[in-house]
Parts: C-alpha cells; structure tokens; sequence
C-alpha cells in the first residue's frame, strides 16, 4: 500500500462502524452508528465528546474487546477479524480508564504480559524494564513498590509503562487524565506525546479534557450519541468548529469529571 | 444391652424422643421465641419423609435387577442438580446444563469407582452399598457444586475490571480467569477440607457412629469413614474442577472477549 508522501502512514482505520447493543426490553440501544476514521503513525487522534456518546465503546472495538454489529477495523489494511485475538491485543495495547494494578509489585505487573506469552518475564535491571520504566517517566527505584498502595496518578503510569513494555504499534487510552490533577495531566500529557514521536506509536485517545486534547492531539474526531459530528486536525477543529454542537461543548465551562 | 446385637427402637421408644421435639416446641411457645410453627412442620417432615424412604429402601434391597436401582441415584442426582439451581440465584450462563454434566460425571465416576475397586461387594449394584455410599457422594457433591458454581459467578462479576485488564494485556481467557477459578475451587473444597482435619476430634461423622451403633467393630467403622471420605473429597474435587472449567467458558466468545449480561 501508498501513502501520499506528505503523510504519515495509517495504521488503524475504521470504516462504517456500527454498535447496537441489546436492552433488557429487548430493543437495541444504539451505541455507535456509521463511525468511520483513520489514525496515523506517529499520530496522536483524539476522540472528544460528551459523557454517553459511545467513546469509550468504541476503542473497545479497536483491540477486539468487543465486536461490532457491523463494519470493519483494519490494522495495518488488514481486517482484524483476520488476526488472532492474542496476537492482535499484544500489537494493539489498551489502558482503561481505571488503572487495574494486579497484587504484587510495580515489577510483578510489568511482568504479567511475558507471563500470559508464557516467556520468562524480564528481571528489574532488564532493557524491558528500564525502558518502559523510562517510557512511562517512572523511578527505576519503583519497582518493588506495591502496586496497590501507589498513588492513582503513578498506577496510571504504570498501567502505561505494562502496556508499553511489550512495544505495541497501537496504543489506546481511555480517559488517561480523568483522575488526575491538572499538573500531573500535563505531565502524562506530555510523556504520551513524546512516546507516541520516538516509538512512532499511533495513539488513539478518548477524553473529555479538552485541554489535554488542545495540548497533545494531532487529530480529533467530535463523537455525540454516537456518530462523529466533526474530524479534522486538532488544531482546526477546536479552535473553529462547525457544527452548533461541536462549538456547544466547546463553550461549557468544564465537562471534566463524570 | 442384650448380649450384643442392636437395639429395636419400639414406636414407644420413638414417641418418647418426639416428646422431645415438643418439649421444644412447648418451651418456644411458653418463652414466645417463636419458630414453634416451623420446628412443628419441620419434624413432622422429617418423620414422614425418613418413613417414606426406609420402605423404599426396604423393598428395593429385595430387588434382584439393576435398573430400579440405576433409577434411583439418577432421581438423586436430578434432585440434588434441582436443589443447587433452587439455592442460587444468580445463575452462570448454561447453569444446568454445566452443573449437570459436571455431577453426573464426577459423582457417577467416583461412585463406580469405589464401588468396584474398593469396596468389593457382589453383585455391583447391591442397593444396600450402592444406595447409602452413592448418597453420600451425591449429597456432599451437591454442597460443592452449590459453592462452586455461586462463587465463580460473583468472582467473575467482582473481577470485570482485572479480567479485562489481563485480556488487554494478551492474556487468554483461561489465563485471565485465573484468579476467579482458583477462589471459586477453594471454595467449593473449603468444607470437605475443614471436616477432613477436624474429622475424629470435633466430630464423630454419621456413618462411622451409625455403623458403632448398629454393632460394627470401631476399627471397621473407622476403614469405612476414611475410605467413604477420600471418595467424598475425590468427587466434590472432580465436580467442582468441570463446573470451573466449563463454566468460566460461557463467559467469554470465542475471541477472548468477555460476555457479560
């Protein structure tokens, strides 16, 4: 495949993505409806909307946590329904919005990926573990902490650094930033845009801060009950948008915590 | 008293410990802690119901074919599979048909198995092992199956969360359920683990005190209480490890996802 030279290549497209997902009285709530996007190497894409609109489904959709009614994720041109749903997880790495920190140490975590690949997992002095370590701007002296007893900003970043360690090409973040005070989300913001440059990661993020959005996102797509109102780069689209609705949500005041 | 030989209980004799069941109930009455009615309808269930199966029992030790027999444990079966799906309330996906499956397999293998090799009576199905031994299997199966299947469901609920950060992080779906399944077994053998150990300290078991009542040497009795226990523990085990490992299943599609609701 081509791409136009002034591009960065698309890793992620999605085309005509539909979600129903089925209520208890039998009829189907429409979660996502004809969603179609590409996202770029080297890209941060930014997925901005308000609470309910289907954002959070959709970047389930990516890594296959979830299957759509209809349409089609592609990997690199490749449909993902075509590749194992292992290996593609471990190529398409997803933090969720609440950090989930297995019992242990900082290092017991970074380790669970190499345990479930049944490889022997890296020793805390390992070029995996240092580098994710780095990756995610966490000590090295962290690493026989207790996960558990970590403030929710750190398990944040360890949470980044055990989805990194297994150098993914995708990343997909939910709501990175939505437990964290305003400095330390201009850190993580920060980390994420200078990951996403040296590992040419393509990084697909769902928030409501728009802030951190305006601040890192190379591209952003406007999702209102589940359709995309608005897609354009970043810049553009928050600083002149079309749609009465976009410019709505750009207008209130905060819409940063649930 | 008698030389040695087992005491007949007269239906006097039996009329007398009833009174003591009212004697119970008289003293609930007169103190107004209520539960009269119960312990009423409870014992006068009891009686009924142990009459009903001692000529049941009675007339199908006189039974020469295995059939009537065969019949009789599957009713057991069904009965117990029926009293676990009536204790849970949250069920898992395909909750009878896991639990059935796993039952009839672990108890029935289990049955056979100490019948055959370790308990040598002849012929096979004599219903007067088969039935008692088979009872004891089924009745403490049922206990595990119960605990197993409740727990695996609300771990799989509790661990939404890690089950789908483990998925994320490329594990399989046995390998992300590996926590909920390891608890869920723990619970389902806690109980048989705990009267293994206290077993002979804190409690004389029924069947042993029974077989010393009825005449039995102690040192038999007490073969046959270790014997019937490691086939109890080797059944509630089995029965428990195939609603685990059938169960977690039905909660993922086939592409590792995770299916709730």
């Amino acid at each position: 495949m081509t791409y136009p030279e002034e591009n960065k290549p698309v890793t992620v497209r999605l085309e005509k993505i539909c979600l129903v997902r089925g209520n208890r009285e039998g009829a189907g709530v429409q979660l996502l409806d004809d969603v179609s996007f590409s996202a770029r190497s080297g890209e941060i894409t930014a997925v901005i909307g308000p609470s309910g609109g289907g954002k959070s489904s959709l970047i389930r959709l990516i890594n296959r946590l979830a299957e759509p009614t209809s349409g089609s994720v592609y990997l690199d041109a490749r449909d993902i329904v075509g590749v194992e749903p292992l290996q593609l997880r471990r190529r398409v790495a997803l933090v969720p919005q609440k950090p989930f920190m297995f019992e242990g140490s900082v290092l017991d975590n970074l380790q669970r990926p190499f345990v479930y690949l049944q490889e022997p997992p890296p020793g805390p002095e390992s070029a995996e573990v240092v580098s994710a370590l780095a990756l995610a701007r966490l000590d090295r002296g962290m690493v026989q902490r207790d996960a558990r007893s970590l403030s929710i900003g750190e398990q944040q970043r360890v949470a980044l650094a055990r989805a990194l360690i297994t150098t993914p090409s995708v990343l997909l973040l939910d709501e990175p930033t939505s437990a964290l005070d305003r400095r330390t989300a201009d850190a993580l913001g920060a980390t994420l845009h200078e990951i996403c440059q040296s590992q040419h990661l393509t990084v697909i993020m769902v928030t409501h801060d728009l802030r951190l959005a305006g601040r890192v996102a190379d591209y952003c797509l406007y999702l209102e009950a589940g359709r995309i109102l608005e897609q354009g780069s970043a810049g553009e689209l928050l600083a002149r948008p079309k749609s009465p609705q976009l410019r709505r949500f750009l207008a209130e005041p905060s819409d940063q915590e649930d | 008293m008698e030389n040695q030989g087992l005491v007949t209980l007269g239906l006097l004799d039996l009329a007398l410990a009833y009174g003591l069941v009212l004697l119970a109930i008289a003293l609930a009455r007169l103190r107004r802690v209520g539960q009269e009615g119960q312990m009423l309808w409870a014992s006068a269930r009891m009686v009924f119901q142990l009459f009903a199966v001692g000529y049941l029992l009675h007339f199908l030790f006189a039974v020469k074919s295995p059939l009537p027999v065969l019949a009789i444990l599957l009713v057991m079966g069904a009965f117990s599979l029926q009293v676990v799906g009536a204790r849970i309330k949250r069920k898992m996906p395909r909750f009878y048909q896991v639990v059935g499956t796993s039952l009839f397999i672990g108890c029935g293998g289990v049955t056979f198995l100490f019948c055959t090799l370790v308990v040598h009576y002849s012929p096979w199905y004599d219903p007067r092992y088969l039935i008692p031994l088979a009872g004891m299997i089924i009745g403490n199966s049922m206990n595990g199956a119960s605990l197993a299947a409740e727990r695996l469901c609300a771990e799989m609920r509790e661990r939404k969360d890690e089950i789908e950060t483990a998925l994320c992080l490329g594990a399989s779906a046995r390998q992300a359920s590996d926590t909920a399944l390891r608890n869920a077994f723990r619970a389902a053998l806690m109980p048989t683990v705990n009267t293994m150990a206290a077993m002979g300290i804190v409690s004389l078991p029924g069947m042993m005190t029974g077989q010393i009542l009825s005449g039995t040497e102690p040192i038999i009795a007490v073969r046959y209480q270790i014997a019937i226990m490691c086939a109890i523990t080797g059944a509630v085990a089995i029965t428990a490890y195939l609603i685990l490992m059938q169960g977690y299943r039905h909660y993922f599609s086939k592409a590792h996802q995770l299916e709730m609701d």
